[in-house]
């Protein structure tokens, strides 16, 4: 009896031990996605070991279960290939999609089930929203950190992090928004991702988010009526045109023009 | 028919005596000597340009809503100013060219003033008797830069909108009279309806006037005092060497005008400038990043950026922190430069006219101090994209920040210390091909 | 010598072409990199034709002018003293009337300045007070009211008070962070009801914007000159060149569940003055 209680006092321990603090570190199965997996055999095999077993968050990464997290939080991570990290050092920062289609439903229906309380995965329609209403929101709203022309701009690093958090580069960046799908941009106003605050339902309605989604799209072909961009950041490039090009191309002319030094003995 | 022409002219004006002097005159031709030309073409570009700017834009406060073929902006309160300029840059025939030509112009406008004035500083040419020059051509920047402040307000978009508040802020600091300057020059509290029309007034006539005049002085004086030159086989300080006037000298000066309005209108066509539909209109609530002015005022901004946090507080009085880097540091950037003849004249001891330059490696401690000094303004100027540089390798803007202000101090006398040296050894090889030793003391002395 | 002039000859030929392209390209309504292009081939053709034409057929020195020998000031210069000392020499005899006409101009040169004062109005107390009063609830840009319930934790919206959407000096971010979490500073304990917390817009540093938010850490960072305030600790500046924390404006939450001021920002906001502190 001593030792069956002695045994299951262990068994206890140890399990509670493991998921406080998850084993060894598995590096996620990123070479060789099987093919037909569940949402829940991918989340266990690449999520898992940074975001707990059951999403509860470890000293790696935060818990799913709380604040804006669900479904379209999920979606707008795994579609802008923001997640999966491979590992620790690497930066939370858009890239080419790792999972395919079907393999994203799965997740992202998976993780729903954990129990986050996050808004659903958005349908906007920007044909439906206004592009000066557009504009003027996101003016308003947006064009602070990722700039009049999107084109995103420096953040400041983090002194610290509530909850606290390990330190994961690439966010001192708010990033270049011409590249988002209009399902990307609803979900990243209504659930404010990395150092983005929430621009949720309750302050946007479906028109005004409509209205953001078409003017950021219509961003991606913006009016360059005047010739060639140069970056779309304003002064810094121009000052630079101006000394290089134009100044350059001037003292070459004059140099073409006068005389050089000795040149009369 | 020329000749014709010119006698009818004659008969009134009496002029030929002056006219034949004036068409044999000399002119040292040295390349570098035409800098002052550029910026003085420039000068003339933005005169014609902004001509026809003048006649369309609408120096106002008064809300309106766009209604016009720029979309993103259809139904969008905005100033009449604001709308004017996006008016002028979609609804206009050329209209788009000519406020890019105009705004081009502008930035190479003031750096072709500061390539002369460097140019003028390294040969000495500001020595007696070329110390009113000097002086006027300072206070020529001066204005410059301050028009060209003024011209890229006017849009009253976003991006210059910010500037605007910020110049009011450091107007505001001034001590004991900041409140006072701050209100009477904005006309009330910021934002004022009054600001628009005052920028519109004051870069349209008032500066243009005093650069037109200013420049009229700066270039009798040359004519009176004749150009300087550099030491050379001809070359003496009594005489000028160069070409006349007339055909040669006014051919090349008027190709150089061309030049200068060829340059400035293909960058005008091809690359775009100041998009300010893209910013949008000016809200004083609202703000965009990346935020910075035009590359004249940058080493401000840098300043602004650099100096860390600190604020005189006694007695219930306050002088606050950005009055020293926007206020102090320029202010004493340009008593400076106003003083440097004659501080450098004190210093040296060397009262006496000069008419033939200095080849800056014969005055190695001036090519160091300005070296250095360049450098110091440098690296002001580049730290007011810290957030752009930090902004590729994702690296915090405050590294960069801590990075140039190290550099700030320890760059120039590194520079200082290098340049010097550099002009050492350039000048004792130039004496050693010339006399075959390299022990001669002083400098490198004009034959006479 | 004819290969040159055949140059020449092209470079005109240049511009002649533009110059005429340009003309059409005004006529069929204008664009601005053909315009640009073209106005820069057509003054570039006679630019460089000039050049070309000036360096080989045109003299080209050295030509040699001599500096005057004696200058004139020496030649002239006492003659022009001695003439402006004789003129002045009536002024000066007469002493008490001299200093009196001194005394007028510098008067009349004092008060010819005071048209300055009409330019603006007084600063007076405008730079101590804001549109904000006890009651008067928030506002977006677009003059509609803010509900409590409409800003979602973590979310920060720019309010006016009611009836000032186009004011300079009242903007204010209303920031809801998580209940608890927020510091407040002394006498301030109820001044940011269930979590919710107002600032003042305007960077203490230079006055722009304060419009970045970072929610992970609850900071905000200003653009200009990159300033950033602990929202947490009273928005105190932890970073960059700003000295004073943003001015914390009161709220309360009204029957309707209505976002109200409870009184005007606790100090001046924007960048300091002189007398800033003497409130």
């Amino acid at each position: 009896m001593r030792a069956f209680a002695a045994a299951l006092l262990v068994c206890c321990a140890g399990c509670s031990y493991f998921h406080a603090t998850p084993g060894p570190y598995r590096p996620p199965g990123l070479a060789n996605p099987p093919g037909a997996a569940t949402g829940q055999q991918l989340y266990l095999r690449d999520c898992a070991w940074c975001h707990g077993d059951k999403g509860g968050g470890t000293s790696r990464a935060p818990d799913l279960r709380t604040g804006t997290n669900g479904p379209a939080l999920t979606d707008f991570e795994l579609r802008t290939g923001r997640m999966p990290l491979a590992n620790m050092s690497e930066p939370v920062r858009r890239r080419p999609r790792f999972y395919s289609e079907p393999q994203i439903e799965a997740i992202v229906g998976y993780v729903a089930t954990l129990g986050g309380k996050g808004p659903a995965v958005p349908s906007p329609h920007p044909d439906r929203g206004s592009l000066a209403l557009g504009e003027q929101l996101y003016q308003a709203n947006c064009a602070a950190c990722h700039s009049t022309t999107g084109v995103g701009g420096a953040l400041t690093p983090w002194s610290h992090e509530i909850p606290p958090r390990p330190h994961a580069p690439g966010r001192f960046v708010a990033p270049r928004v011409t590249q988002a799908t209009p399902r990307e941009i609803a979900e990243a106003m209504q659930t404010g991702p990395g150092a983005m605050p929430v621009f949720g339902k309750e302050a946007f309605d479906e028109q005004q988010i409509d209205s953001v989604v078409r003017y950021v799209r219509a961003m991606r072909t913006p009016a360059d009526h005047g010739g060639a961009p140069i970056g779309h950041v304003g002064p810094v490039a121009e000052g630079a045109v101006a000394w290089l090009v134009g100044l350059g191309l001037l003292l070459l002319f004059v140099r073409l023009i006068g005389t050089k030094a000795g040149q009369y003995g | 028919m020329i000749r014709r022409l010119y006698k009818w002219f004659d008969d009134r004006l009496g002029a030929s005596e002056f006219t034949e002097h004036a068409l044999k005159k000399v002119f040292p031709d040295h390349w570098s000597f035409m800098l002052g030309e550029i910026a003085l073409y420039c000068f003339v570009v933005l005169v014609a340009t902004g001509i026809f700017l003048g006649l369309f834009f609408d120096p106002t406060s008064t809300k309106v809503t766009y209604h016009g073929p720029y979309l993103p902006l259809n139904g969008v309160p905005m100033s009449r100013a604001y709308e004017s300029v996006v008016n002028l840059s979609f609804g206009v025939r050329a209209g788009l060219v000519m406020r890019q030509i105009h705004h081009w112009a502008a930035l190479v406008f003031i750096a072709s003033i500061v390539v002369h004035l460097c140019r003028i500083y390294f040969t000495g040419a500001f020595r007696r008797p070329r110390e009113i020059n000097w002086v006027i051509g300072v206070t020529l920047l001066l204005l410059g830069i301050f028009n060209g402040f003024t011209g890229y307000s006017m849009p009253d978009d976003l991006l210059s909108g910010t500037g605007l508040r910020i110049a009011y802020s450091v107007a505001l600091s001034i001590p004991v009279v900041g409140t006072w300057i701050a209100f009477l020059v904005f006309g009330g509290e910021f934002p004022s309806n009054a600001i628009i029309g005052r920028l519109f007034f004051t870069h349209v006539f008032l500066v243009p006037a005093a650069l037109g005049a200013l420049i009229g002085v700066h270039l009798a004086i040359i004519w009176r005092q004749k150009h300087t030159q550099f030491p050379g086989r001809l070359e003496r300080e009594d005489n000028v060497v160069g070409t006349h006037l007339w055909p040669t000298y006014a051919a090349k000066s008027v190709a150089l005008f061309l030049g200068v309005f060829a340059t400035l209108s293909a960058i005008g066509g091809l690359v775009q400038i100041n998009p300010v539909w893209l910013y949008g209109p000016f809200r004083p609530e609202q703000v965009t990043s990346p935020a910075q002015p035009d590359w004249f005022l940058g080493w401000i901004e840098g300043a602004l950026r650099l100096f860390p946090s600190f604020e005189v507080r006694a007695l219930g009085f306050e002088i606050p922190s950005v009055f020293y880097p926007a206020v102090l540091v320029p202010g004493l950037t340009f008593m400076l430069l106003y003083a440097w003849p004659f501080l450098e004249a004190w210093v040296t001891g060397d009262h006496g006219p000069h008419h033939l330059l200095d080849r800056p490696r014969d005055r190695p401690v001036r090519t160091a101090l300005g070296a250095a000094t360049l450098t110091f303004y440098a690296m002001l100027f580049f730290s007011a994209s810290n957030d752009l540089i930090a902004k590729g390798p994702a690296v915090p803007v405050d590294t960069v920040t801590m990075i140039f202000l190290t550099l700030v101090f320890a760059l120039p006398p590194v520079v200082a210390f290098g340049t010097y040296k550099l002009m050492r050894s350039l000048r004792d090889q130039t004496v050693k091909a010339l006399s075959g030793t390299t022990s001669t003391p002083g400098k490198f002395a004009p034959r006479s | 010598m004819a290969r040159r002039g055949g140059w020449i000859g092209f470079a005109l030929l240049c511009t002649l072409v533009a110059s005429v392209g340009v003309t059409i390209v005004y006529a069929e309504g204008g664009q601005p990199q053909l315009e640009g292009l073209l106005l820069a081939v057509a003054l570039g053709g006679i630019a460089l034709a000039l050049v070309g034409w000036a360096k080989a057929f045109m003299p080209h020195g050295p030509h040699v002018e001599e500096r005057e020998r004696v200058p004139s000031e020496i030649v002239h210069r006492p003659d022009v003293i001695q003439y402006v000392d004789e003129g002045a020499e009536e002024i000066g005899r007469r002493r008490f009337l001299a200093r009196l006409l001194g005394l007028a101009v510098l008067a009349l040169g004092g008060a010819a300045v005071f048209p300055i004062r009409s330019l603006g109005s007084a600063p007076g107390r405008s730079l101590f007070k804001t549109a904000w009063k006890p009651g008067v609830r928030a506002v977006r840009e677009d003059g509609t009211f803010v509900r409590a319930s409409e800003v979602a934790v973590d979310s920060i919206l720019t309010v006016f008070p009611e009836g000032h959407t186009e004011d300079g000096d009242s903007p204010a971010v209303l920031i809801h962070l998580p209940e608890g979490l927020y510091r407040a500073p002394p006498h301030r304990a109820d001044w940011s009801p269930q979590g919710f917390v107002a600032f003042s817009k305007l960077c203490t540093h230079a006055g722009c914007p304060v419009g970045l938010y970072q929610a992970p850490s609850k900071q905000l960072f200003c653009p200009c000159h990159q300033s950033v305030f602990d929202v947490i600790d009273g928005a105190r500046p932890t970073s960059g060149p700003a000295t004073r924390p943003l001015p914390q404006l009161p709220i309360a939450i009204d029957g309707s569940g209505f976002i109200v001021a409870a009184g005007d920002f606790s100090d001046p906001v924007g960048p300091g003055f002189w007398n800033r502190d003497r409130t």
